[in-house]
């Protein structure tokens, strides 16, 4: 750009959140404005800011609505067959690996382990499932668009179910049950390698859509504050109390884990390090939007079944930007206190460790032109213990 | 002679849009620029953290100013220090009229409108600052 830009700068806000506006949304949602002024317990007072913050974390569950892009989003068929492919090996190059060997059910859909492990050890950390469908980007770098690339993706990596789609295509083929299920599901006969894979991975989707995590003590919490009712939000502990301050006051956690899921779908660099190995960089969220860029298996692609690619905004207009190195997904906190180790990498054992991080943040590891968001939040132990009741509180806990 | 009436020509389209250009748009919000009047609105409704949105904007030449011959859409956190994760496309329509597609504002706090108007080789910029809860 050339030429002198002429500033001007306005100080009118639009589309600030002044009380009035908060009161109108709230009383469109049937609450009471004394939520919108502050809320006290008998363990704590809530300011009007801090208030409306933890009001944007619920009502839970959301409600649902099919994918567009998947035409077999939400149907019977698809969720049955998609958990029976879940957990089938044969979908993998040896025939020994599946969805779940990975994505273990009975520990919230991940391993427990700092690094998955598919036919090697990877880098990154296996992230749980619940709430999967929730998500803007998938994986760890977001190079996928919708949950049924991102679940065609460890299929096909040599390094996770080391399989093609012409192995998929040949399997599905051939088997009579699954081809039998397939055209039950997808009302055509599989036939090319590409679309039967595809069709897999909507299956896939399918019935990792349907993986919801249920109501918290926060979640009890949280209504109790929309209703106005100090009676039912005293129940919630007082640590809890204590730590939900904290996160939605002066932590500042909700600008990325923002609203009902506790994650506002993008990416940050929060100083973990990003070292795969010795000399060895994971680049993260850069290299993951130069993957989505080159996928065929996009919402802007053939294989979507929405014409109007009404889905499909984030896809069009996402920029790559330097800054993008070494991002990594905000993950949603549900369910949180179960899904240890933590960060993309598994560096972190505990939940205790995770609120260590950030508050002696070591501001020399973020990127020069990352966020300048994070600060050490400096707790004291107390408050550090409180702010893991509070996450403990979002479920999860074994 | 013959040269005043070039110029003559040349700025009828000029005085034609400004007269004809409005930069009101009902529940938008109005910038002034040296050179230009610009209106905003975001569309279909407020913005919300987390959803994407686009503007409708009318431009308007002052007078003595030639319409714009590109506009840029973007906005920035000043004290994050940094930007929207997405490129806002702008098309322009008729009458001063452009849309822009693709923003959004992936967290709350203070963001910062910034609109380019460019012509004749120089920039304006109108920006506007706002909280988004």
């Amino acid at each position: 750009m050339s030429g002198r830009p002429e500033l001007r700068t306005q100080q009118a806000a639009p589309f600030a959140g002044s009380f009035a506006g908060i009161f109108a949304g709230l009383v469109a949602c049937g609450t009471l404005f004394a939520q919108a002024a502050g809320f006290t317990t008998s363990a704590v007072e809530f300011t009007a800011a801090e208030t409306a913050r933890i009001l944007q974390h619920g009502p839970w569950p959301m409600a649902w609505s099919p994918d567009p892009s998947n035409r077999v989003s939400g149907k019977p068929g698809a969720i049955a067959f998609g958990e029976a492919l879940f957990l089938d090996p044969r979908l993998s190059g040896n025939g020994k690996v599946s969805c779940a060997t990975c994505h273990l059910p009975e520990r919230l859909f991940a391993d427990g382990k700092a690094r998955g492990e598919g036919f090697v050890q990877l880098d990154r950390n296996t992230p749980g499932l619940l709430n999967v469908r929730l998500n803007r980007w998938f994986a760890w770098d977001g190079a996928a668009d919708s949950l049924w690339s991102q679940s065609i993706r460890p299929i096909v990596d040599k390094r996770e179910m080391a399989a093609s789609t012409t192995h998929v295509g040949t399997l599905v083929r051939g088997e009579a049950a699954l081809s039998a299920r397939y055209r039950e599901v997808f009302g055509e006969a599989p036939a090319e390698d590409d679309r039967v894979t595809v069709n897999v991975g909507k299956a896939l989707a399918a019935y990792q859509e349907t993986l919801v995590s249920g109501r918290t003590a926060f979640d009890e919490f949280r209504d109790a504050v929309a209703r106005g009712d100090r009676a039912a939000a005293d129940r919630y502990p007082a640590a809890a109390q204590r730590g939900l301050k904290i996160f939605a006051g002066k932590g500042n956690c909700g600008f990325c884990h923002f609203g009902p899921n506790f994650s506002n779908g993008e990416f940050g660099d929060i100083g973990i390090p990003f070292f795969a190995a010795p000399g060895r960089v994971d680049p993260g969220r850069h290299e993951g939007i130069r993957k989505l860029q080159a996928s065929r298996a996009t919402l802007l692609g053939a294989y979507s079944d929405d014409p109007a690619r009404t889905t499909a905004t984030g896809t069009r207009h996402v920029t790559l930007e330097h800054r993008n190195w070494g991002e990594f997904r905000v993950p949603g906190l549900r369910n949180v206190a179960g899904t240890a180790p933590y960060m993309h990498n598994g560096h972190l054992a505990t939940l205790q460790d995770v609120v260590r991080h950030y508050s002696a943040l070591n501001e020399d590891r973020l990127h020069a032109d990352g966020e300048k968001i994070l600060k050490p939040l400096g707790l004291s132990e107390a408050e550090a213990a409180d702010l893991v009741a509070f996450l403990e509180s979002l479920g999860g806990r074994p | 002679m013959r040269a005043g009436v070039l110029a003559a020509a040349l700025l009828l389209p000029v005085v034609a849009a400004a007269q004809d250009c409005s930069p009101v748009l009902p529940g938008g919000t109005q910038l002034e620029s040296a050179r230009y009047s610009l209106g905003y609105r975001a569309v279909p409704g407020k913005p919300a953290v987390g959803k994407h949105f686009s503007l409708e904007l009318a431009i308007c030449p002052k007078p003595g100013t030639a319409a714009p011959e590109s506009v840029r859409v973007d906005a920035h956190m000043p004290e994050h220090r940094h930007g929207m994760n997405y490129k806002a496309q702008v098309v322009a329509a008729s009458g001063g009229r452009y849309k822009a597609d693709g923003l959004m504002f992936h967290m709350p706090g203070r963001w910062e409108f910034i609109f380019d108007v460019r012509s004749s080789g120089r920039t304006d910029r109108l920006t506007q600052s706002f909280v988004l809860e």
